[in-house]
């Protein structure tokens, strides 16, 4: 009796520990493709569209929009460059998503002084955070802690991978 | 012209004006006082009497092309009868026939009222909005050119932000286009028929004074351009085409036309005024029906063409094509008035009224052609 509860005991621990898979929040918000990669001609004209477009996104609904679209797009390419294991660039576009991210309440708040209704667009936010969330959960899982970059003829620098990513975290949950 | 055709003329008008406010919109706030629910509880008895206003315009349009053909219209009696036609209709229901007055009364103010892009931000954006409930393509990005857009801030600014006045601001801006392009109409033509046919067509003036279409805005720009490449000064007629375009993307069409004249000048060749606005037209045309690629062909659309085909009435086919297109185009607003859905059979019938007489005009123009030939061989 006393081995068959300790076989029992066994089996669920075994299942738990093999078979349960690592849960995240999971939010509707539907993140875009990858976009184009730093390092091509066609990257830099990407870029140089952005700061174009930037002044095409005019007011503080076009600001809200276009500071999400571009977090939306930085997180993505981080994710993407991290799984490539190309950290220094996934960190640099890891940072700029989290400038983005934390602009678009700003402008929020600018508009909601402006008498306009953006009951909608905190409701995109919160969304677009727990998705942000969700990755980033899911990056740290995946991510070294600290990582040493070894560029050729300059020093060596130590990325502090798991804390960005923490930061990039808790500026998201900011939003919640 | 007798006094007695004025009158019955400004009453028949003054009545089509009462008769637009039977479709006031149950959603428009700012007319419940005078929303009766007539057009869309009496929906068989309103069509008939769409029908016999259309058909009564055109009969007092008939009349008036033919005392010009006669003589008997002096430029005076235009002034007289254009007069009249805008005094009356200016202060007509404007959606009718159509919601898009409304569509550019709303993008206006997302970009005057809330300082955002309309190219991206959507009027359903702004929670709360009183005009969303009239509004048909709130759900859309600006379906409009920029300088269109930019226009349209007069008559916003002049509303002072009462519904109503804006709503009127908008037509009387709409109007002066329409006074301008018929001014320029004579100028180019110097020809009191080609006046008539533009000025008192019912399609035109009912798309434009009534319904508020901004297409006599892009035709004003275009038509103004082409005036000043005839004074020979390409610098502005650049500038004036460029505008154009930027009112309605239209006019694109027309830039082998617009390069070939220019070419001329530089060339200091003869150019045949007539011929250029005979291919305006035709290309124009092309534009006319390539629409439903993009949506479906709307009636409004045919002042793109007619505008040019006016200016050369000694092309007939043109002409009766341009003239029996009119009246049908007006009739495409009929199955959705009498059956109150755009499903089901009001496609079959809006292609039907619209292709059927065509066809029958074209057939007719070509069976005559080849029985001269047989005839005469």
């Amino acid at each position: 009796m006393k081995n068959e509860k300790f076989v029992c005991l066994f089996i669920l621990v075994f299942l738990f520990l093999f078979l349960s898979k690592t849960s995240f929040a999971q939010s509707n918000y539907v993140l875009p493709y990858p976009s184009r990669m730093p390092g091509s001609l066609s990257y830099k004209l990407n870029l140089l569209y952005e700061n174009i477009s930037k002044y095409w996104y005019f007011g503080d609904f076009g600001q809200f929009d276009y500071n999400l679209k571009m977090a939306d797009k930085y997180l993505v390419q981080a994710k993407t460059l991290f799984e490539y294991r190309q950290y220094l660039l996934g960190y640099k576009a890891l940072k700029k998503s989290d400038d983005h991210f934390a602009k678009t309440s700003a402008y929020l708040e600018e508009a909601n002084r402006k008498n306009k209704n953006v009951s909608n667009k905190e409701t995109v936010l919160k969304k677009a955070a727990l998705k942000h969330i969700e990755v980033l959960e899911k990056m740290d899982t995946e991510t070294p802690d600290v990582f040493n970059w070894e560029p050729e003829k300059v020093a060596s620098t130590n990325l502090y991978l798991k804390k960005d990513i923490e930061s990039a975290i808790n500026i998201r949950k900011n939003n919640l | 012209m007798k006094n007695t055709v004025l009158y019955f003329y400004a009453i028949f008008l003054v009545l089509f004006t009462i008769f637009s406010y039977a479709f006031v919109d149950p959603n428009l706030i700012y007319m419940k006082n005078i929303y009766s629910g007539f057009a869309f509880e009496n929906r068989s008895i309103v069509a008939i009497l769409y029908i016999l206003f259309v058909s009564s315009f055109f009969v007092f349009y008939g009349f008036f092309i033919w005392l010009g053909i006669k003589k008997q219209l002096k430029l005076k009696d235009i002034f007289v009868l254009v007069s009249i036609t805008i005094a009356s209709l200016v202060f007509s229901y404007p959606a009718m026939l159509s919601y898009d007055i409304f569509n550019y009364i709303t993008t206006s103010k997302v970009l005057f009222f809330y300082h955002e892009n309309p190219y991206i931000i959507m009027p359903i954006e702004f929670v709360g909005e009183p005009f969303l409930s009239f509004t048909h393509a709130a759900n859309k990005i600006a379906l409009y050119a920029p300088f269109w857009i930019t226009l349209t801030g007069i008559p916003y600014v002049l509303g002072l932000g009462n519904f109503i006045v804006t709503l009127f601001s908008f037509k009387i801006f709409i109007t002066l286009f329409y006074i301008v392009t018929t001014i320029l109409v004579w100028k180019i033509s110097k020809n009191i028929i080609s006046v008539i046919l533009f000025s008192l067509n019912p399609l035109i003036v009912i798309e434009t004074l009534i319904s508020g279409h901004n297409d006599i805005v892009m035709i004003f720009f275009v038509l103004l351009s082409f005036f000043i490449l005839m004074k020979k000064k390409v610098g502005w007629a650049v500038v004036f085409f460029i505008l154009s375009m930027l009112i309605k993307y239209t006019t694109l069409l027309l830039i082998p036309v617009f390069f070939f004249v220019i070419w001329k000048i530089l060339r200091k060749r003869e150019i045949s005024w007539n011929n250029i606005f005979y291919f305006s037209a035709l290309l124009m045309c092309a534009g006319f029906f390539l629409s439903p690629l993009r949506e479906e062909i709307y009636p409004w659309y045919e002042i793109w063409f007619l505008s040019f085909a006016f200016l050369v009435p000694n092309r007939k086919i043109l002409l009766s094509t341009s003239l029996v297109l009119s009246f049908t185009l007006l009739l495409r607003y009929i199955p959705f008035m009498s059956l109150g859905t755009h499903t089901g059979i009001t496609p079959v019938i809006k292609s039907v009224v619209t292709f059927v007489p065509i066809s029958l005009i074209l057939f007719y123009f070509a069976a005559n052609k080849l029985w001269r030939k047989i005839y005469y061989r």
